[in-house]
């Protein structure tokens, strides 16, 4: 089937044929765009943190009443606690910090070089005060310097020393080791390997650590336990209980593994994500229906031109990819059309969400997508259409 | 050229079996000029049908230019159909979106023909039609007669073997049933076997050799004598 | 009525003669409809206005009286105590109240396991600003530190079986406290006075205590803190009332042009009396925003809503398309009873009439259609964005909404089809 006749052939509805090339332009871009977003969060979900998230579990937790939130019989809880989680089988390290990690935001504040204060001051740092054995149990690499062992106070002449991770330690001190050197906080003692921090931070993987008591845990505290593999659920399921026992008087708000807390954080994101794609794949389906219901409309109606065609020596195979081709052409149409409607889509979705912009290849595959969905929909049509016979051209009107 | 071998048509719905042809025998040479006459439902229309493969029989054989048509494959009767029968309908049957060249072009184009040899071919046919000058028009741009040229033409662009004609004149005046027969003729004078199915015994007599069905059954009869010439 | 009926039922014939590209109509309007409703549903809710005929009267102060410098800063999104009590000292509002909130214990005894709570410490006027209802008891008499809190009547029935609870004591954090009053069932959507700490999505505080007395039992605000020199934050009875620690939201009520003006310059005066007193070393930006602004300011709107918004008009306006493209071939291949009709004498109004009752069949059975997805679309909604769930709810003027807009779709989708067929050519339709 020629080119110009397919043309013609659309051109004589013209009403129908836009509105149909209008629905598959809107549909494109709207597919598009879904796939960017579903991208996007599988990207965000998949980025690297740093951190074991399936054997890394978190508890945050509260004590209910005043007196336990203070020292000193604050201390001697968080030694219990610790205590009951090392004699859980399956807990390979476990440690106490005074907020959790892969967060929005939380315990924060500024840290600098006091050498160098005006350029390497770094506001929304995430501040952690952590037991000895913190890195253990999220298994950092130690880059620089030696982790400090034991737990030290705040005094008004010494601060614990602090323990930044790698990309803070650059940042503050580009071209030298971080190592003994001094920053508002205290001084550094040693440098880790990356983690995810909180997501407000003005660089996720900024975090700087002391190994001290929490000052307060008037918002809860975090106790993190590491695990050997495949005993991650069996020591979960123990973990309330053991916690009830240590000390009743406490409040668990959620125990989740790190893949959890991450899933959290980006929730939303997979949220929208989820909709927009069930939202494409709702008009998918509006528009096969409507090709297919459009394409038996037009082969009912044509039933004398089909017909003729027959009469004049069109095969049946020969019918059949007519009418598959009109509907190729249109769709071929609306998907450029659609590439033009896409762009503006992300350009008005991004004024309200973070989305990426369209790259070459999502458009073809997306094309690709409506073409066969669209060919899926008017092949039973187009099999009617082959079943006309030759004789209906001999009917008189 | 055309040859039915006891060839029998049935049509049966739940209630009733119709028998539209009845173990139907005929010979037809190259080059003739055959009229198909008969009352109503007595058959014609369904054996204009079977010679044009429009439709399948139940038994006996069809053989046309030598080949027998049964147990062909859909696509090779396709083809047969494109490039050796050309069919003109009473009501004319051309496709009102397409302009009169591309109605035309149509059967040429199931064939495969090249641009340019196609453009030839059109062009040949609407000289003779003498159409020339409406080449893209709409079939609703012309009068009857104008429309049923058109589809002479479109049969003839192929060079058919065979031209199956179904009361080509029924839905015209006088004056044009008049242009059109004169131009069947001239077509089968330049070697074309026409095949004409018509009421009109005017028309019957000026076919060379007259078929009568009756009741699913043909007459071979020269009731009529052939008219030498006729009045312009 | 007789005639309306009448076309009911030709419509109805119309219908059963080709049922199936009917019921697809209808399924692609409803569904449309459904999931714009559905997210309508969220985005009316989220974007109303909880208290129209007051929000413009209340503000939302703020001010960089901080110790600090900064280069182009805004104001803290909280301020500290002595913020407010420098901001207080002005009579031009006719309402004032600080407040924050926190996180406690209840119970009704020591040996009772302790019920988690949400607290709003506040002062006395919060009740009025933002018309809370009362059903028992009443407010605190001043603004002075007392042991006497508020229940909600969820709170109050679920510590103590019942609403009438005015005079009890219950243990808050193992301090006791006494009940002078129980609010009625209120859930300002959103909350708007809570929009600085994000919070405004979120449901309500169950305790209500006063601010004085938060601040002597060192409560510390659960959403929103900053400390900008080195307050023990752990002491906020103290340092915290000296200090720079700021995690107090402040608003006033401010109903004339006038007032507002003259609290604008108050704001000023009073920023430069810090300045020159060396306690306001960062340049001068008070803030006095009107409620109904406060996200906007914030910019915390989340996307997700919006972003969805256009996302369900597209699909709306793509559904229409597909209905009517649908409507358009029914219509066609019924043109002959519509030129025969029209052949028979009936006149084109006679035939729009028709039509009329061809879209209000289609209203009523898409509006079904997209109820049932509507609220299928908002429980998967609610599942996969849960903040926005306490803005699900549909009330009569969205549902009002969704009447009017599956009318007029239904009308558009049917307009073009059954105007072409009204207007043909009768002689050609006929013979066709």
């Amino acid at each position: 089937m020629s080119l110009p006749l397919l043309f013609k052939v659309l051109l004589t509805r013209k009403v129908v044929t836009i509105l149909l090339l209008l629905q598959l332009a809107i549909t494109l871009a709207l597919l598009l765009n879904s796939v960017l977003l579903a991208q996007q969060t599988h990207q965000q979900l998949n980025q690297p943190t740093g951190l074991d998230l399936e054997e890394t579990l978190l508890v945050q937790i509260k004590p209910t009443t005043p007196q336990l939130r203070a020292y000193p019989l604050l201390e001697d809880l968080l030694e219990r606690q610790l205590n009951a989680l090392r004699n859980i089988p399956g807990v390979v390290a476990a440690a106490y910090s005074n907020q959790g990690m892969l967060l929005q935001g939380g315990n924060n504040g500024n840290v600098y070089n006091v050498d160098d204060e005006e350029r390497s001051n770094t506001s929304s740092v995430p501040i952690y005060f952590v037991s000895a054995d913190y890195f253990k149990v999220l298994g950092v690499d130690v880059l620089q310097g030696r982790l400090p062992q034991q737990s030290s106070l705040f005094t008004k002449e010494s601060f614990p020393s602090v323990v930044l991770t790698q990309s803070l330690a650059e940042h503050l001190f580009p071209e030298q080791s971080a190592v003994g050197r001094q920053l508002n906080r205290g001084s550094v003692s040693a440098v880790i390997s990356d983690f995810y921090g909180q997501r407000n931070g003005e660089n996720v993987m900024y975090n700087s650590i002391q190994v001290t008591r929490p000052f307060s845990v008037d918002w809860g505290y975090t106790l993190l336990l590491r695990t050997s593999p495949g005993q991650t659920s069996a020591v979960r399921q123990q973990l309330t209980t053991v916690l009830q026992q240590v000390e009743p008087n406490i409040e668990i708000f959620h125990i989740r593994s790190l893949a959890e807390q991450q899933q959290q954080l980006y929730r939303n994101e997979y949220g929208l994500a989820t909709l927009l794609t069930i939202l494409s794949a709702l008009m998918l389906v509006v528009t096969m229906i409507s090709s297919y219901s459009s394409t038996h409309f037009q082969v009912l109606k044509r039933q004398q031109e089909i017909g003729i065609k027959r009469a004049l020596g069109a095969s049946k195979r020969l019918i059949f990819i007519e009418l598959l081709s009109e509907g190729w052409l249109c769709t071929l149409i609306g998907t450029l059309l659609g590439i033009g409607c896409a762009l503006l889509l992300n350009h008005g979705l991004s004024q309200v969400i973070s989305l990426p912009s369209l790259n070459w290849w999502l458009p073809l595959l997306t094309g690709a997508i409506l073409l066969f969905s669209v060919t899926l929909a008017i092949w039973y049509p187009a099999t009617i259409a082959t079943r006309v016979s030759p004789a209906t051209a001999t009917k008189a009107l | 050229m055309i040859t039915l071998t006891n060839l029998s048509k049935i049509f049966r719905t739940e209630l009733i079996e119709t028998h539209a042809l009845r173990e139907v025998n005929l010979q037809v040479n190259e080059g003739e000029f055959v009229a198909l006459t008969g009352p109503s439902g007595s058959g014609k229309s369904t054996l204009l049908n079977i010679l044009g493969t429009l439709e399948g029989f139940d038994s006996g054989d069809y053989l046309l230019d030598g080949q027998s048509v049964k147990g062909l494959s859909d696509s090779a009767l396709s083809q047969l159909r494109n490039e050796k029968i050309g069919f003109i309908f009473q009501s004319f049957n051309l496709i009102k979106d397409f302009s009169i060249y591309d109605n035309i072009e149509l059967p040429l184009r199931y064939r495969g023909l090249k641009a340019a040899e196609r453009k030839q071919r059109i062009e040949q046919a609407l000289e003779l039609v003498g159409l020339h000058a409406r080449r893209d028009y709409l079939p609703a741009q012309l009068s009857g007669g104008q429309q049923q040229r058109v589809a002479i033409a479109r049969a003839i662009a192929g060079q058919p073997r065979i031209l199956l004609a179904d009361e080509p004149t029924g839905n015209l005046d006088s004056l044009m049933a008049r242009q059109v027969m004169e131009l069947l003729e001239k077509i089968n004078q330049q070697g074309c076997t026409i095949l004409m199915v018509t009421h009109d015994p005017d028309q019957a007599r000026r076919a060379a050799r007259n078929i009568q069905i009756v009741d699913g059954q043909l007459h071979d009869s020269t009731l009529y004598e052939p008219l030498a010439a006729h009045s312009a | 009525m007789e005639q309306f009926i009448y076309y009911l039922k030709v419509s109805l014939l119309s219908i059963k003669r080709a049922p199936l590209p009917y019921a697809l109509t209808v399924f692609i309007l409803s569904v449309g409809l459904g999931v714009f409703f559905a997210n309508a549903t969220f985005y009316y809710q989220l974007n109303s206005d909880p208290l129209p005929h007051k929000s413009d009267k209340l503000f939302f102060p703020m001010t960089l009286i901080t110790p600090n410098d900064c280069n182009n800063c805004r104001p803290p999104r909280v301020l500290s105590y002595s913020n407010v009590q420098k901001l207080s000292a002005s009579d031009i509002p006719s309402a004032q109240a600080a407040m924050y909130s926190s996180d406690g214990y209840a119970r009704l005894s020591v040996d009772q396991p302790p019920t988690p709570v949400s607290i709003r410490i506040t002062q006395r006027d919060f009740f009025k600003m933002f018309e809370v209802p009362l059903l028992h008891g009443s407010m605190w008499a001043d603004d002075e530190a007392h042991n006497e809190v508020l229940l909600t009547r969820a709170m109050a029935l679920k510590l103590l079986g019942r609403t009438d609870v005015v005079g009890e004591s219950i243990l808050l954090d193992d301090r006791n406290v006494s009940v002078i009053g129980v609010l009625d069932d209120w859930q300002m959507l959103p909350r708007l006075y809570d929009a600085n700490g994000r919070n405004h999505l979120s449901a309500g505080e169950d305790i209500f205590l006063p601010l004085e007395t938060g601040y002597d039992l060192n409560y510390l605000s659960r959403t929103n803190s900053q400390t900008f020199d080195d307050t023990d934050y752990r002491q906020l009875a103290t340092e915290g009332r000296t200090g720079a620690l700021h995690q107090l939201q402040y608003w006033v009520q401010l109903d004339t042009e006038e007032q507002q003006q003259a609290y604008k310059q108050f704001m000023q005066s009073l920023a430069e009396d810090e300045k020159a007193a060396g306690r306001h070393p960062a340049p001068i930006n008070n803030q006095l925003v009107p409620m109904r602004n406060i996200v906007d300011y914030f910019g915390d709107d989340p996307g997700d809503i919006k972003a969805f918004a256009l996302v369900t008009l597209l699909f709306l306006v793509v559904c229409l398309f597909n209905a009517s493209h649908l409507a358009l071939n029914r219509y066609l291949s019924n043109q002959y009873e519509f030129s025969l009709r029209r052949a028979l004498g009936a006149s084109r109004s006679q035939l729009q009439l028709q039509m009329l009752a061809d879209v209000l069949l289609m209203t009523f059975l898409s509006i079904t259609g997209a109820l049932i997805i509507g609220y299928a679309g908002v429980s998967l909604m609610n599942t996969l964005l849960p903040r926005n769930s306490l803005f699900s709810d549909w009330n009569l003027t969205l549902m009002a909404g969704l009447m009017l807009t599956a009318f007029f779709c239904s009308y558009l989708v049917t307009l073009y089809p059954s105007i072409r067929a009204s207007f043909g050519s009768l002689n050609q339709q006929l013979k066709e």
